[in-house]
């Protein structure tokens, strides 16, 4: 693992998201709880809303476009048979580090 | 009652207690009657007492029942107390019944009795709410009278000082250092009058208005050598009938709580000893001699919240 | 015989002492330092003395008769200054003493944040019996003020002690809820409330900014410019390990002193214990931990072996009388972990529970702890708990109870509650008249007229009556809000006036919410209900909007957004159509004129919203709330000024329209239209509230829809002036915005109400005038323009991309 810092964990709002941008492509880094985040790919497998858009629920968020609901654990669409790519993510002294390599890998694949 | 010197008493076994009588009186066919009571050496009035019952309305513990309300009596004539001429021969003057409710249904009315207040240092209190300020409804202070003064014009707002906490919270507490602190000219007061332990309780009664009850004890004349609060609510304790001795302070066995916040409470489970049977019963209990914890006489009392018997105090004199 | 030195007597080292002395009582010849000039004392049982629950004497673990019984040389009140690890010496200001084996138990540090005023007298740190006892004489002043910094464990307790003690006491807190480390909001919500009821005062969200005052603390500034007095001031914010003694000999130091898994630092005759050591990564404030350690070390200074030591789980429990609070275990991130919400509304009780791999690793209670130590050892243990996962949160006791009751948010309304808000009508009075016999919905609507106008407590009528006659009462099946709730929109409509719920927490949890906070269905809805009924008391949260309120423009199907801005009745001018004009040059935008008369700039990337918007504000122009469940826009015909048919000022008065109800929030879009005579040019029959002018005055309709329904507007009022004309609009509006469902356009709500409802209401003069100064008040917070707000530099930021990974070097 390669963990990059991508930024202060203030800068995310509770129940909010941000995106991030990266060679593969625009990943959203979602705040679910106060010190709870998760990484996602930023791009709804539907009609490729941003998800960093979408509200935040528990630990899903809805699409913004058209109500697509995504685990941000497992990347699954609710009741679609569809996922999106997901990618560790941790906080650290109040800053938020994702898995360069991860981003890389998926990159390359 | 010999018995009770017979017993290992203790510290302090010459020092007299604040308070000489203590009875509980309890509903039988629309009549409060004689359930337990403790009476020290007043055979005289014991026998009275054990003779007698009251309706709703009539003599002291009727009062308590038909107002509901506890009440304070600091003298006997012209009040509606039935024992005078008893008391009078007893050296009583002055008499606190407290009404024990569950919901709308009188469970049992406590009283309690105090001697010539010569000398003896102690207080108990009834707070009642009005507009969102506890006041003082009325009081006993035996010799502590510059201390009753001062109480008479204090007022607590909500989470203030015994009375205050007791009420916000719906929780009995036992204040230990009554003299320090406490921002109120009351704090001083008390110091001055050696008034040092100060226990709390709520007197929920129908109708929804506040009433707290305040026992404050000094070392001299103690109200209680030994108090405890128990919490018996299935919220803290789970579904079967049990409490957890979450706060008390004995002069024998010094701090009876839990010293690592840890929920290793002392518990007891429904019928277990005096506080079990209370517990089981969610009747109050006076009782004298070997079931007092080495001391001569205890009282235990049910404190319910909601219908449900939520935490039962005990003290020992 | 060796000589042991300990640096500090506390709860630690005092442990590892009785250890040592109960196995090997002659190994060690015993000196013991302390900063304090007292022994050992348990700490963790200080804000119980701080509120007179405890005192000083029963806390005293370690008494004077302790020490001698086994000869322990005290030097308490004698801070080590120094230790030469060479000479293995430890120094004081006055005195040397040699060791053979140094223990360290320096214990911790409170942290002060660092802000003007901090040193002054009156500022306390929450930390030793001595900053308790400064503590309880600041409160012997009669009416004195204490502000408490820091919401957590440590300052909530000192808060209800200084309450107790008589202060006035208010808590500032920098998270949005108490105790965010152990608690979720719904639970720091509870608490807030409990704590609140003692007359403790909380400001959450709040940041310090300095502490006032001349010769001592007066006062404490917020960084809104709040100011409140304070003569003492309790800092407790945290704590850091005490590590400069270890530091200045050269141990190894992270953020405490490093021990392996024996206690020893890095130089072998030197241990350390306690809150001062660091472990694996990890820091220990919590008594059980520090305990495992003083163990282990007990058995290293005897050269035993023993399991080393380990970090474990931990509890926690908040000492404040009649706060049931415990919390156990870890809620922070991990991929796969899932949440279990229990709450009985009506009894106060939320619980959490955190299960990951089919084991339980958190657990919050709230109200009921009473399964809180059962709990905690599943989370100790790991047990696999996959066979009772379903019943898991009714804890071991668990026979076949049920599920939470969806009556339970209604049986928790206390009798004076209003349920009917037409007519008056409490809880209290319903279950009266149920008791007298009326068993169902026609009966009360009799009896009581509860229900019998706008319909809209129709549901908790009926749930009233289902809570009282149980199975007697067949409750008709209604749309919920979502699959968080059992209540419909109008169920929690009225449950949030009825109960003063005045924040997302409340609602989740008085409401009994089964999902931890709500789903992207509820979370808008709730967020409207709760800014149109209580606009001074909560804060419009922008998280629980969709993406276009949030960013304040329309997202298209591209991701790219388009910007309208304001034009006030449909009126524009050479210069804002230049701004315009040259704004849709520079961000590359296309240009669209739209059915409301207005200008929208379609194609703006997300990052660009903030610029442009400063562009388009220079000229004077403000957000047009394209995007908005709320005022779009006031169409209008040109009127008297220039055409031949004219009757009144149709443009004036769409101006003053649009000018009074700009930037309001309302259940669904709001869109009007001004005709100057009924010839309609403005097509102002099909708007949600239409005027048609006529020679004697104005004809006020309402509920026109020109989309999926087509809809003609319904005749609301005729009024003669323009004055008229504004206060029954605005009070329609509000009337709308205080009862209708979350997006019901006007006409679906007037459906629901009938028409006849609205003009009684709205004919009543005081209730109009009541609807018109709730809507201004309303108003006075929102009517701002969110592009201005937004155009700064700090929020540009959050426009953007928060990092850029695109130019990182590849690894």
């Amino acid at each position: 693992m390669s963990w990059t810092d991508i930024g202060p964990l203030e800068d995310i709002p509770l129940r909010g998201a941000r995106r991030i941008k990266t060679r593969a492509g625009c990943v959203a880094v979602f705040r679910t709880g106060e010190a709870e985040v998760f990484a996602t790919s930023n791009t709804c497998a539907h009609l490729g809303g941003p998800l960093n858009e979408g509200i935040v629920h528990g630990r899903q968020v809805t699409c913004p476009l058209h109500n697509w609901v995504y685990d941000l654990e497992t990347g699954e669409a609710r009741g679609e048979d569809a996922r999106i790519a997901t990618y560790p993510v941790r906080v650290e002294n109040g800053r938020v580090l994702i898995d360069a390599q991860a981003l890389i890998a998926a990159d390359a694949a | 009652m010999e018995t009770a010197f017979d017993t290992p008493l203790p510290i302090e076994r010459s020092a007299r207690t604040f308070i000489e009588v203590a009875e509980i009186w309890v509903p039988e066919n629309g009549r409060l009657v004689m359930s337990s009571g403790a009476y020290g050496t007043l055979d005289g009035f014991a026998d009275v007492s054990s003779a007698e019952s009251f309706a709703k309305g009539e003599g002291l513990p009727g009062r308590a029942w038909a107002e509901a309300r506890p009440v304070v009596l600091t003298q006997f004539d012209g009040t509606g107390f039935k024992r005078t001429e008893a008391a009078r021969e007893a050296g009583l003057t002055s008499a606190v019944a407290v009404p024990l409710f569950a919901g709308a249904t009188l469970k049992a009315v406590l009283v309690v009795l105090c001697a010539d207040s010569d000398g003896r240092t102690g207080a108990i209190e009834v707070w009642a709410e009005t507009d969102g300020i506890l006041c003082l409804d009325n009081g006993y202070y035996g010799a502590a009278v510059q201390f009753g003064e001062v109480s008479r014009r204090t007022s607590f707002a909500r989470g203030q000082g015994l009375p205050g906490g007791v009420w916000s919270s719906r929780t009995p507490m036992l204040l230990r250092d009554l003299g320090s602190g406490h921002g109120f000219v009351r704090g001083e007061s008390a110091g001055a009058a050696g008034l040092t332990t100060g226990l709390g309780l709520p007197v929920p009664v129908p109708g929804g208005k506040n009433y707290v009850l305040t026992l404050l004890s000094a070392p001299g004349t103690p109200l209680a050598r030994r108090f405890e609060i128990w919490d018996a609510r299935a919220a803290r304790v789970g579904h079967e009938r049990a409490a957890k001795l979450v706060d008390g302070i004995c002069d024998r066995e010094g701090p009876l709580w839990d010293p690592e916040n840890a929920g290793r409470e002392r518990r007891v489970n429904a019928w277990q000893g005096t506080v079990g049977q209370v517990l089981g019963t969610g009747l109050p209990v006076v009782e004298s001699g070997t079931d007092a914890a080495g001391y001569a006489s205890m009282v235990a009392l049910p404190i319910h919240r909601g219908g449900e018997l939520a935490h039962i105090v005990a003290w020992y004199f | 015989m060796q000589k042991l030195v300990i640096i500090g007597a506390g709860m630690a080292t005092g442990r590892m002492l009785e250890h040592l002395f109960e196995a090997a009582p002659d190994a060690y010849e015993v000196t013991v330092f302390n900063a304090e000039p007292r022994g050992n004392y348990n700490r963790i049982m200080l804000s119980p003395v701080l509120s007179g629950e405890k005192s000083y004497e029963e806390i005293v673990t370690h008494d004077d008769a302790w020490y001698a019984d086994n000869r322990v040389t005290c030097r308490f009140g004698e801070p080590v200054v120094g230790i030469d690890r060479a000479a293995r010496m430890v120094r004081t200001e006055t005195d040397e003493v040699a060791y053979d084996k140094l223990v360290l138990g320096t214990g911790s540090a409170p942290f002060i944040i660092p802000v003007p005023g901090r040193d002054l007298p009156g500022v306390v740190a929450y930390r030793d019996l001595d900053d308790t006892n400064a503590m309880i004489s600041a409160s012997e002043a009669a009416g004195a003020r204490a502000v408490v910094i820091g919401g957590g464990l440590l300052g909530l307790e000192a808060a209800a002690g200084l309450r107790l003690r008589g202060m006035e006491v208010t808590v500032i807190h920098l998270a949005g809820h108490l105790m965010e480390r152990q608690l979720d909001p719904a639970a720091g919500y509870l608490l807030q409330k409990d704590l609140e009821s003692r007359g403790i005062t909380m400001l959450t969200g709040a940041s310090t900014k300095a502490i006032l005052g001349h010769d001592r603390a007066e006062a404490v500034l917020l960084e809104d410019g709040t100011t409140i007095g304070a003569d003492l001031v309790v800092m407790a914010v945290g704590i850091r390990p005490e590590t400069r003694l270890a530091t200045d000999t050269g141990l190894e130091v992270a953020r405490g002193v490093e021990v392996d898994a024996r206690m020893r630092t890095s130089d072998p005759a030197i241990h350390a214990v306690g809150e001062c050591v660091e472990f694996d990564g990890q820091l220990f404030g919590l008594v059980a931990p520090l305990y495992d350690q003083a163990k282990v070390l007990a058995d290293t200074l005897m050269e035993r072996e023993g399991d080393g030591f380990a970090a474990r789980q931990l509890s926690t429990k908040l000492k404040v009388t009649g706060c049931d609070l415990f919390s156990a275990g870890d809620f922070a991130d991990g991929p796969g972990r899932e949440d279990i919400v229990f709450r009985d509304p009506a009894r106060g009780i939320y619980k959490r529970l955190v299960i990951e791999d089919d084991r339980l690793v958190g657990a919050v209670m709230y109200g009921d702890t009473a399964d809180g130590n059962w709990f905690f050892g599943l989370i100790k243990d790991g047990t696999d708990i996959s066979q009772m996962r379903e019943t898991l949160i009714f804890g071991p006791a668990y026979q076949g109870g049920s599920a939470a009751d969806p009556l339970a948010a209604v049986a928790a309304l206390p009798p004076e509650a209003e349920v009917c808000g037409c007519n008056g009508v409490c809880k209290g009075q319903i279950v009266e008249a149920i008791a007298d016999g009326a068993g169902d919905l026609g009966q009360i609507k009799a009896k009581t007229k509860a229900s019998a106008s706008c319909g809209s407590c129709t549901g908790l009528v009926e749930q009233i009556l289902a809570c009282e006659l149980g199975d007697d009462f067949q409750m008709p099946s209604s749309q919920p809000v979502c699959g968080c709730t059992d209540l419909t929109h109008e169920d929690v409509r009225r449950l949030i006036k009825a109960r003063e719920l005045k924040s997302q927490p409340a609602v989740w949890q008085e409401l009994g919410w089964t999902t931890p906070n709500g789903c992207h269905v509820c979370r808008p809805a709730v967020n409207f209900y709760l800014l149109a009924d209580w606009p001074l008391d909560y804060d419009d949260d922008p998280q629980s909007r969709f993406v276009n309120e949030r960013n304040h423009a329309n997202i298209q199907k591209d991701g790219t957004y388009s910007v309208m801005p304001r034009m006030w009745g449909g009126l524009t001018n050479a210069e804002e159509l230049r701004a315009i004009a040259d704004a849709a040059e520079k961000y590359g935008g296309e240009l669209k004129v739209t059915g409301g008369q207005r200008i929208d700039i379609l194609g703006v990337k997300k990052e660009d919203l903030p610029d442009i918007w400063a562009d388009l504000n220079a000229v004077g122009m403000v957000s047009g709330h394209a995007y908005t469940k709320g005022l779009r826009t006031v169409k209008s015909c040109v009127g008297t000024d220039w055409c031949r048919f004219g009757t009144q000022d149709s443009t004036g008065l769409a101006v003053k329209l649009e000018k009074r109800l700009w930037g309001s929030w309302t259940p669904h879009k709001v869109k009007l239209g001004v005709s100057g005579c009924p010839r309609n040019c403005a097509e102002a029959t099909c708007k949600d509230v239409g005027v048609i002018c006529v020679d004697s005055g104005y004809q006020i309709g309402v509920g026109g829809a020109a989309g999926m329904d087509l809809k003609e507007i319904q005749r609301l009022h005729e009024a003669k002036t323009e004055e008229e004309t504004v206060e029954w609009i605005v009070a329609f509006v509000q009337l709308y915005r205080e009862n209708a469902k979350y997006l019901d356009r006007p006409y679906k709500w007037i459906a629901k109400v009938g028409l006849d409802w609205v003009i009684e209401t709205l004919s009543v003069d005081a209730g109009r005038a009541g609807l018109v100064e709730r809507f201004d008040l309303s108003q006075s917070v929102y009517q701002k323009d969110p592009w201005a707000e937004r155009a700064t530099p700090e929020t540009k930021r959050h426009y953007e991309p928060l990092a850029d990974l695109t130019l990182e070097a590849a690894e």
